[in-house]
């Protein structure tokens, strides 16, 4: 919405509040300003200049070339030679020059040139070039007194009162969402009724009273008004004769150019003036070409067709509103008029008209024809009905100022609709309670009226205040935003800063914040990963590749773009997608991100999906060498830093269980994500079996050939819900051994199958209570280690509590872990 | 019993040129043999004190005593000048020693946290230090805590100023737009009084480019009690922006609609990096901070609290607009973009 000052100080007096004061005042008080800025300000680059001689062009018609003065009279040397394309162009003429180097709306600038070799030093401007208007058809002739030489802006006062110091004005842009629940903002009246609420600054009476015309406006037979559908509110017809259509008065294409409304003729012009003064859109038919001395309202059958202002054929349906003459479609209701009806230059006998439309219905129609139009934005805001009449009253005011001869010969006005007016209640120590700041009765009662509210104090000391139609339909319904109007008008820089007071008492444990931050922490601190912070979008290529298309998922109905409808179930998949591109830059990526994932198949009662909190972790590195350690890959180092995390979440892992395992053993899902390679994954639990606190695997080297990436990729999760609900294991201190103890490496060869865990669990059973630590340093699973056989070596730290180890101790140990290892079916190799 | 072969020279002699000899050793080495060649096993020493027993008995306490006497001043000029050497030692390798701090070295492997993450856990401190409790809410959200609850029924025109991304062709289920659905939330959780913000992530459907995102980070803020002001969210959020950024910073309120809270204000702080405007402010010196209000009283309503008995006011920070601020991020898409190069940084 553009507000010009000129425009308002036709109804608010803004003696002595300079435009930026202004932009000031509405900023504080009323709505979002997003800029100021002067109308016309190109008169300031182009100079007044005196046309000395006007000569034909020797090689085209068409042009002329002349000698322009541009200096002081009398300097010689200062005059230019220009040459011109316009008609109108003569000897004498006082004119607009844009001199070489001006800039000129529309990115054009003036530069020196040849026009048909002959020279031309700048350019005579007409109105259209200057951006004031259409006309085109000729040079600007400014009055004889312009100053030669002087920028046109200088001479202003010689034009007049409405030539083109009347060009002048400053524009206020208002934020339109600011103003979403303010239909009385909708034109200029608004605002000026906020000045003078602001700043006391006198509102200049309007009479907007529609009785006199109605009484006038008898002479010719109404029009048969029906109104067939409940989404129009009220419909006034009023039809006048005697309008000699043509241009418009200066005054009005100025302001109308102002606030960026292109000047057509006086009868559109007008039309367009009533909307940005009062806020009510309008309509004017060509009377002649309207089929019937009728008007109907009602809505459209399917397939309905009517070709718009805009000379589009639109095709409409049963949600659609429209004005129809007869049976015929003329306008499509709060939209948009038809193009059969319009007015032409020759109209002079007119149908205007007035009406009031439920907003959602105007809403529905321009959204699905994508035709957001002043009219549909301002109807969508809800506007009383009682506004439409008082436009009526003002057009023909203002046309009648203009055209005395015009006549309005009759009116009509049907609509089952009703004054929107009402009262609320409201208690003065409310206000001040609610804005912790001491205001007056009295001025409290000030704003109000000012505002254009009645007040009625009752003996209780609560008051009724009346709400005018204009504010009663939207932002005016409880005595809460009365509070709003008080204290946005006495301005909230009024309002002392208080501090919060209440008991001292600590906010409740956050286990969840708690144990993510402790997370985060180790994982960013100690091993060295990167957070980040995913979409929680999983396009389609990505899903693709992961071969989770089939999944179900949370789909969004309009996605940002194509292929962008699902919804994550989970972190992993994002963390997969940053995959490729980071290994582009880095060898070793190591990334993880704490988040949600929307589970749908596994919705509550109220239709909410599953939500998942997920730790996702990834780390990619290079694959190591043929010969390098066992527990160089990806997986170990993801499976120890998973250990790590979960020993510092307080649920340390006790198992390592197989998804088959896990699957047979406590009924848990057997199906893995297709990304999982199908062998090189496990799951961890903690003290309760059959809980799974985190999930551990390989890239599946299908899914890494489809993503792109060859390094060595480990991905695991840990689940936060799970996590959280597990009992945490406590941690107790071991006590530091007070006797020397042994350390021996010992080698077994094993069968290849047996998990290490079982070893371990046959080296502590033979060290009975004197293993205290256990290091596998190597493992062997190469041939020579024996056809279905590994090597494992283990340095085992053997302590005796209360006393120092003996020999015998650890010749007993070997012997028993010879026994069991035969047992196992391998066999202890070397001490 | 060993019997000197030849003539063994007199005390004196031995002492001085043990003394000379240990004085003119150059390394610690020359100084290990010469004390083997004197108090070593088989040394001048040890042949000297085995010759005393067949000495006169008279000689033998003199002789004794001159040999541990000579041993004695010769292990200390031994143990002198072995310090004197490694003192050289020392002052020449230090005298020698050298470091270029400028010479690059190994880094350690390092991690990150989120640059959001970190402004969020700041933001959480300041708040939590206040009393503030932290409440979390679903990213997919019920579109009656997003809307209705809110005091946005169907049909209100303030819902297209949030382009919602719907997840069901009923409407009943959005991506938030955002983190206002917790208010109702919590109100149906928590009694009166409280006080608890909620950072999260939220939803617009619109185009992206280096300043609009579909998807940013948002902490809502809502305090309800008794006797609860405009005065206070001003106090509050003063305090806080005095918190975040480190100073006092001039403010304003102005009035903005939200539907869910009356009276709605936007929040407006001088900008903190320049004094005549620049482009964080957009050369206006101001830069919008958080729209913010009191709580409507539909909305204490929809949470099952008397607006009569009880107030409140409610608040809305960009987190990941204010981390842009942080750290001069001049594209947001960097944020959610999981790009190393960019990670790395923080
Ligand atoms: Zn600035």
């Amino acid at each position: 919405m553009k507000i010009s000052y000129r425009w308002l100080s036709r109804h608010v007096d803004l003696t002595g509040l300079s435009p930026q004061e202004l932009a000031n005042d509405l900023t504080l008080h009323t709505a979002e300003v997003e800029g100021l800025h002067a109308f016309a300000p190109v008169l300031e680059r182009v100079v007044v200049g005196h046309v000395l001689e006007r000569a034909k062009h020797p090689d085209a018609d068409k042009l002329s070339v002349c000698r322009v003065e541009v200096g002081p009279a009398g300097v010689a040397g200062e005059a230019l030679q220009i040459v011109c394309g316009a008609p109108n162009v003569a000897a004498g003429q006082r004119v607009a020059v844009a001199l070489a180097g001006t800039e000129l709306p529309g990115d054009v600038k003036i530069k020196k040139s040849k026009i048909r070799g002959v020279e031309s030093n700048g350019m005579i401007c007409s109105e259209r070039e200057l951006g004031l208007g259409d006309e085109h058809n000729g040079i600007w002739v400014l009055p004889e007194a312009a100053t030669i030489g002087r920028p046109v802006l200088a001479s202003a006062p010689a034009f007049g009162a409405s030539g083109i110091a009347g060009a002048l004005d400053w524009v206020i842009e208002i934020d339109n969402k600011s103003l979403t629940h303010r239909p009385d903002l909708w034109g200029h009246r608004g605002f000026a009724r906020e000045v003078h609420a602001i700043r006391a600054a006198a509102l200049r009476p309007l009479d907007l009273e529609l009785g006199a015309l109605a009484q006038r406006a008898r002479t010719g037979q109404p029009f048969d008004l029906r109104v067939d559908s409940p989404a129009c509110l009220r419909y006034l017809a009023l039809e006048l004769d005697g309008v000699a259509n043509g241009r418009s008065p200066d005054w009005l294409r100025f302001l109308l150019l102002a606030v960026g409304q292109r000047p057509i003729d006086l009868l559109v012009d007008l039309s367009n003036f009533v909307m940005l003064d009062l806020g009510q859109p309008n309509h004017v038919f060509d009377r002649r070409n309207l089929p019937r001395r009728s008007i109907e309202v009602r809505m459209a059958r399917p397939h309905e067709r009517l070709t718009t202002l805009d000379g589009i054929a639109r095709d409409l349906g049963p949600d659609d509103l429209l004005i129809c003459s007869g049976d015929a479609p003329v306008a499509l209701a709060g939209v948009m008029g038809g193009d059969a009806c319009k007015v032409a230059p020759d109209t002079s006998s007119i149908l205007l008209e007035v009406a009031s439309f439920q907003p959602a219905v105007v809403r529905r129609t321009a959204q699905r024809l994508a035709l957001r139009t002043d009219a549909s934005a301002r109807f969508e805001k809800n506007l009383a009905p009682t506004l439409a009449g008082e436009a009526v009253a003002h057009f023909a005011r203002l046309l009648a100022e203009l055209q005395p001869e015009v006549r309005a010969t009759s009116l009509a006005d049907a609509g089952a609709w009703t004054d929107p007016a009402r009262t609320l209640p409201l208690r003065p120590a409310r206000v001040r309670a609610l804005l912790g700041c001491e205001i007056p009765d009295a001025r409290i009662e000030e704003i109000l009226t000012r505002l254009g509210l009645g007040v009625v104090k009752r003996t209780s000391g609560e008051w009724d205040v009346r709400i005018p139609a204009i504010r009663a339909t939207k932002d005016l319904t409880i005595e809460q935003d009365l509070v709003e109007e008080i204290g946005r008008i006495v301005g909230y820089a009024a309002i002392p800063e208080r501090p919060l007071v209440a008991p001292l008492t600590p906010a409740p444990r956050d286990e969840r914040r708690e144990l993510v931050r402790a997370l985060q922490d180790r994982l960013s601190g100690t091993h060295a990963f990167h957070e980040t912070l995913s979409y929680s979008f999983l396009p389609e290529p990505l899903a693709a590749q992961l071969g989770v298309l089939g999944d179900p998922c949370v789909e969004v109905v309009n996605p940002v773009a194509e292929g962008w409808q699902r919804v994550r179930r989970g972190v992993a998949t994002s963390l997969l997608g940053l995959l490729e591109p980071n290994l582009r830059h880095a060898p070793v990526v190591q990334l993880y991100e704490v988040g949600k994932g929307y589970q749908p198949e596994r919705a509550n009662a109220h239709g909410e999906p599953l939500e998942l909190h997920e730790l996702a972790l990834l780390c990619a590195q290079p694959r190591p060498a043929s010969g390098a350690r066992h527990d160089e890959g990806a997986l170990p180092r993801a499976k120890a830093i998973v250990e790590d995390l979960l020993r510092v979440a307080g649920r340390p892992v006790r198992t390592w269980i197989t998804p088959h395992e896990a699957s047979a053993a406590h009924g848990l899902p057997a199906t893995l994500p297709p990304w999982v390679h199908p062998k090189r994954c496990a799951l961890a639990c903690g003290e309760q079996a059959g809980v799974v606190l985190a999930s551990l695997a390989e890239l599946d080297p299908r899914v890494a050939r489809a993503l792109g990436v060859a390094s060595d990729v480990a991905i695991a999760s840990l689940w936060i819900d799970a996590l959280l609900t597990a009992p945490r294991t406590p941690v107790h201190y071991e006590p530091l051994p007070k006797f020397p103890g042994t350390r021996l490496d010992v080698a077994m060869s094993m069968p290849a199958e047996l998990p290490a865990a079982r070893v371990e669990q046959a080296i502590r059973g033979a060290g009975k209570e004197l293993v205290r630590r256990l290091r596998l340093f190597d493992l062997y699973e190469g041939e020579k280690a024996g056809p279905g056989r590994k090597s494992l070596a283990y340095t085992v730290e053997l302590v005796a509590e209360g006393r120092t180890l003996a020999e015998k101790d650890t010749q007993r140990f070997l012997e028993r872990l010879a026994r069991e290892a035969e047992a196992l079916g391998g066999e202890l190799r070397r001490a | 019993m060993h019997e000197p072969t030849q003539a063994q020279p007199a005390l004196p002699e031995l002492l001085n040129d043990g003394l000379a000899r240990v004085a003119t050793a150059r390394t610690t080495d020359e100084l290990r043999a010469l004390e083997r060649e004197f108090l070593g096993k088989g040394g001048v020493i040890a042949t000297l004190l085995a010759a005393v027993p067949s000495l006169p008995a008279e000689q033998r306490r003199a002789a004794g005593q001159g040999a541990n006497e000579l041993k004695s001043k010769l292990a200390e000029a031994l143990a002198a000048r072995e310090r004197e050497l490694q003192e050289q030692h020392l002052s020449a390798e230090l005298a020698g020693a050298s470091f270029d701090p400028t010479l690059p070295a190994t880094p350690p492997r390092t991690g990150s946290l989120h640059p959001l993450t970190q402004v969020t856990r700041e933001l959480e401190a300041i708040f939590t230090s206040m009393g503030y409790a932290i409440l979390d809410g679903p990213e997919v959200e019920r579109a009656y805590y997003n809307f209705e609850a809110l005091n946005i029924p169907a049909d209100h025109p303030a819902r297209e100023m949030h382009d919602t991304f719907w997840c069901d062709r009923a409407g009943s289920l959005v991506l938030r737009t955002h983190t206002s659905p917790v208010q109702v939330r919590a109100m149906e959780r928590l009694k009166p009084p409280f006080r608890a913000i909620v950072p999260g992530k939220v939803f617009r459907q619109e185009t992206t480019d280096a300043s609009h995102e579909h998807t940013f980070h948002q902490m809502e803020g809502l305090v309800v009690g008794e006797g609860i002001t405009v005065g206070h969210l001003i106090g509050t959020l003063k305090t806080f922006l005095r918190e975040v950024f480190r100073r006092d910073l001039e403010v304003r309120l102005r009035p903005g609609y939200f539907p869910f809270v009356e009276p709605g204000f936007e929040l407006d702080a001088r900008c903190p990096f320049c004094t005549k405007g620049c482009s964080v402010c957009k050369q206006s010196t101001w830069i919008e901070l958080c729209p913010c209000g009191m709580v409507h009283p539909n909305v204490l309503r929809a949470g099952g609290i008397d607006p009569e008995r009880w107030t409140g006011f409610a608040f809305g920070l960009g987190l990941s607009r204010l981390t842009m601020l942080r750290y001069r991020i001049d594209d947001v898409r960097h944020l959610l973009g999981g790009d190393l190069r960019f990670l790395e940084q923080f």
